[in-house]
Parts: C-alpha cells; sequence; structure tokens
C-alpha cells in the first residue's frame, strides 16, 4: 500500500467568527491549531506548539515588532504579522511560518486554512 | 581556512607577543623631562612617585612581587625598566618578533590614582617617554599607547596626537566603572577608528580595590587569589555591553583585544548573549545579526594566563570549539603568571597554533 498521507479538510466555524489579530484555538484529531486573520484577510492555521519548545504559541502576542535599525534608532514594524511565542519570546513571521532575523530560523508548522461558504476550513 | 600565510615551521613558530609591561627606571622623574615645569614643580612638591602595584596590604602578592625576580636588568632597576635587557630576555631568547608593550603605571595613573588634569599630563609624558626611550631602542618593539581615560575628549585628543606613530599598534584603554557599550566612551573609539588602532583592554591594577576602575561582581575579595581569580569579570561584562549597546554598528571598523581576562568564559558566555538575542532582540534591534558574529568579527582575546585542566587535552577541545581566529598570543612579561610560547599550546594543530602566535595578531594590530 503506497504511503500516502490523505489531507482531509475540517470546519472550524464561521468565518465572521476569525478577527484579525486574535487566535481561535481548536483540537481536531488530538492536535491544538490556533487560526487567525491578517490584516489582508487571509488566514493563518498554526499548530499551537512552539518549535523552540513546546509553549502554546498561540497564545502569544500577535502584533509588530521594531526591524534592525541603527544605533538610537527605534523603528517599528510589521504591525500584525509576528507572533511572539508567551514562553521564551521567539517571534514568527505569520505571513511564512519563520522565525524573525535568525540565519537558520525555526518554523512554525502551518496548515492551509480558507473560506469556504461563510465557514472557515483547514486542511489537517 | 587559509594557510597560505602560514610558515611551514614545524618546532618555531613566528611569534607576536600581544602582551609585554615596561616600567620606569627612575620613578615618576623619568617622564618629567616630558611634561611642562609647572607640573613638574606640582609632583615634586606633592612628593609624588609611581608604585609597582597600586594595592592595599590584603591584595599585595603573596611572595612580595608582581614583577618576577630572575627578570630584574643586571644594571639595576625593576623587571621590566631596561628595554635593552627585555629585548635580550624576552625577545632573542623566545625568538618574538613583535612584543606589543603596554604600560600599566600609566594605565593605573589614568583609570584611578592620578586625578582627570594630573592624568592627562602624565599619559602623554609616559607615550612620549616610551615613543622616545624605548621604541628608538629596537622596532620590534611595539606599544599600546595609553589614553587618560577619565576625560575622553583628552583621549581622543592623544590619540590624534600620536596614533599615526608607526610603531603604535593600539589603544590601550584604562577601563572605568563604565562598562564599554556607554556612550562615554564614543569619542574615543571615533579616534581610534579614524587612525585605524585597535582598542586594547587589561586591567590596569586598581581594579576591584579602589573606586574608579571596574570591581568584581557581588562583592569585595578577600584576598590576592580571590581577587585575581575574578578579574575575568569585567571582560565578560565588557563583551557584553559592547555588543548589546551596537558599537560595532555604530563603529563599523572598531577592534577590541582584551588581553589578560583569560578566554574559555567566551563560550558560554556567547551561548548565553545569542539565545537571549533570539529571543528579545527587538529590545536592542541596532544588534542585526547574532552577538557571535560581532565578537568573531570585532573581537580578539589574549590566550595568558592560559588555563590549565589537569587534563591538557581538555584545554585542546574548548579551544577547538571555540574556532582558533579569536585568540592572540601573550606572555605578560615581566609578570609571575607569564606563558613562554615553547611551553604554550602544544597540544593544538600545528597551523591553527601558528594562528594564535601570529596571525590573529597581526590582522589585529596595525602591524603594516
Amino acid at each position: 500500500m503506497a504511503n500516502v498521507r490523505e489531507k482531509k479538510e475540517v470546519s472550524v466555524g464561521k468565518a465572521a467568527d476569525f478577527a484579525v489579530g486574535q487566535f481561535k484555538i481548536v483540537e481536531i484529531d488530538g492536535r491544538e491549531i490556533g487560526i487567525t486573520r491578517l490584516k489582508s484577510g487571509e488566514l493563518r492555521a498554526v499548530r499551537n506548539h512552539c518549535p523552540h519548545k513546546g509553549a502554546p504559541v498561540c497564545k502569544g502576542i500577535v502584533g509588530g515588532t521594531w526591524l534592525p535599525c541603527g544605533p538610537g534608532e527605534m523603528v517599528y514594524g510589521r504591525d500584525g504579522e509576528v507572533l511572539v511565542c508567551p514562553w521564551h519570546g521567539f517571534e514568527f513571521d505569520l505571513l511564512t511560518g519563520s522565525e524573525l532575523f535568525q540565519d537558520k530560523p525555526l518554523k512554525l508548522l502551518m496548515y492551509a486554512a480558507t473560506e469556504r461558504d461563510g465557514e472557515v476550513v483547514v486542511s489537517v | 581556512m587559509d594557510t597560505a600565510a602560514v610558515p611551514r615551521q614545524a618546532t618555531q613558530f613566528k611569534v607576536i607577543d600581544c602582551d609585554v609591561h615596561p616600567y620606569v627606571k627612575d620613578g615618576l622623574k623619568s617622564v618629567f623631562p616630558y611634561m611642562p615645569e609647572a607640573w613638574v614643580q606640582r609632583f615634586m612638591r606633592k612628593r609624588a612617585n609611581v608604585s609597582q602595584e597600586a594595592r592595599s596590604l590584603k591584595y599585595l602578592h603573596p611572595n612580595g612581587a608582581v614583577n618576577r625576580d630572575d627578570a630584574r636588568p643586571p644594571c639595576g632597576g625593576v623587571s621590566g625598566s631596561d628595554p635593552h635587557y627585555l629585548v635580550q630576555d624576552l625577545l632573542e631568547k623566545n625568538k618574538i618578533e613583535h612584543a606589543v608593550l603596554n604600560c600599566l603605571q600609566t594605565g593605573s595613573l589614568c583609570s584611578t590614582l592620578a586625578s582627570t588634569d594630573e592624568s592627562i599630563v602624565l599619559c602623554s609624558a609616559f607615550n612620549d617617554f616610551l615613543i622616545n626611550e624605548w621604541l628608538t631602542v629596537d622596532n620590534r618593539l611595539k606599544f599600546a599607547m595609553s589614553v587618560p581615560s577619565q576625560d575622553p575628549q583628552a583621549s581622543a585628543a592623544e590619540i590624534r596626537r600620536i596614533g599615526k606613530h608607526s610603531q603604535i599598534v593600539a589603544v590601550s584603554l584604562p577601563l572605568l566603572n563604565i562598562l564599554m557599550g556607554n556612550r562615554y566612551w564614543w569619542p574615543i573609539y571615533e579616534a581610534a577608528q579614524e587612525v585605524d588602532l585597535p582598542i586594547l583592554v587589561h586591567v590596569t591594577g586598581p581594579d576591584s580595590i579602589f573606586y574608579g576602575p571596574p570591581i568584581s561582581a557581588g562583592g569585595i575579595p578577600d584576598s590576592y587569589v580571590e581577587r585575581y581569580v575574578t578579574l575575568n569579570q569585567a571582560g565578560e561584562s565588557s563583551v557584553n555591553s559592547l555588543v548589546f549597546s551596537g558599537i560595532f554598528e555604530k563603529f563599523p571598523r572598531l577592534k577590541v583585544i582584551f588581553v589578560e581576562y583569560g578566554f574559555l568564559w567566551l563560550l558560554p558566555l556567547l551561548w548565553r548573549m545569542d539565545r537571549t538575542w533570539r529571543q528579545l532582540r527587538h529590545e536592542v534591534p541596532w544588534v542585526k545579526k547574532s552577538p557571535v558574529e560581532y565578537v568573531h568579527q570585532h573581537i580578539r582575546f589574549s590566550t595568558q594566563p592560559i588555563d590549565e585542566p589537569r587534563d591538557p587535552k581538555d584545554l585542546d577541545k574548548l579551544i577547538e570549539i571555540m574556532g582558533y581566529d579569536q585568540l592572540c598570543f601573550s606572555t605578560d612579561y615581566p609578570h609571575w603568571d607569564n606563558d613562554m610560547p615553547g611551553q604554550s599550546l602544544r597540544g593544538l594543530p600545528s597551523a591553527e597554533r601558528q594562528k594564535i602566535f601570529w596571525n590573529n595578531a597581526y590582522t589585529t594590530f596595525r602591524m603594516a
């Protein structure tokens, strides 16, 4: 038998219940998955398990960060695109899932999430 | 690895010694010809002199002297006070091709023992004394010029006054109890970078004894032994401060060499700095890459006093983990705890040993 993992689609609620900048955490087959909406309207579904030390990463801060700049400067950006782990503070890019500003970044485990007929559907 | 610049010598290495201490022969009188008469009169009226060791009783060396008794010049004077004898006793005997002089008598006066105005005059006088009466003796003698660090503007002026001398290879900065990343130091870094000199830091003598220089963490040590073991702490704090204050972004050509602070502590320090940067980078957004990278690019460490694990292979392994580009060999002549090249780092691979004895220092100091 071919070792092909079939993906299944799971409806996780009404699209209107997924707000920008907030995670709604659902459980699918024993796995916690956080779903949030970016400012662009796109959805992100993230395994609620930090790749660093297993923290419930989706309970962290969703916001921006202070971008690399010169000494004495302060530049805020990427607002709404950064997830900060509530334990050790690792910053993740919600657009790509990658840890920010690292040569060898850790990556969030992300799932495809789409809107269909007013529902949010996650592929797991 | 660049091996092209490494001479193929199996047993004899080219050596740059990053830490050699010259002393004045006749006390403060030695430098009177290099200062204005009004200041000579002031120091004579005060009956001022300069000691070998700026210590209170409990920190005096348990065997009587920091300077080796066996290194006293035959013609008299304290060890390290005769450049001709030093050339013969250190350079000739150990085939050292360049020795970087760093005067701790100037350092202790500038950091602590003299007033700000006195330190400015004394610093220039000591620098000129060494330029005229030591550097002229032998071209192998190089010099880490001192600066009167209680006044950063005067320090910058001193760097611009003599910093282009061909045998001056570094700026010896007497540290105060102000961390190296503090903006207080900016004028000095700016001037040093301008003349392509690295900043050399070294314990100046009054450290952890008086108010003024860096002090050991947690309290005042109770003996020479306790104090000696804790002197590396200011090195750790300084590396941390330089990196997280963004000094190497502000002064991208600046190099710093930590002399006689030890080096094995660097491994856990860098791991901790790297992890903390990864966690809370956005508090110091001017730190644009891992602290490990800044340290590898901008900071070097002298080897002496080399730590001595009971199994010497442990040391070789730790240096391998650190990488061979961080270390520069130093003797600390004429002090009691000196390391001589023939007995140092013998377990390392030949090409890597040559990097530590020559290449790393050659590219750190302004040798060309």
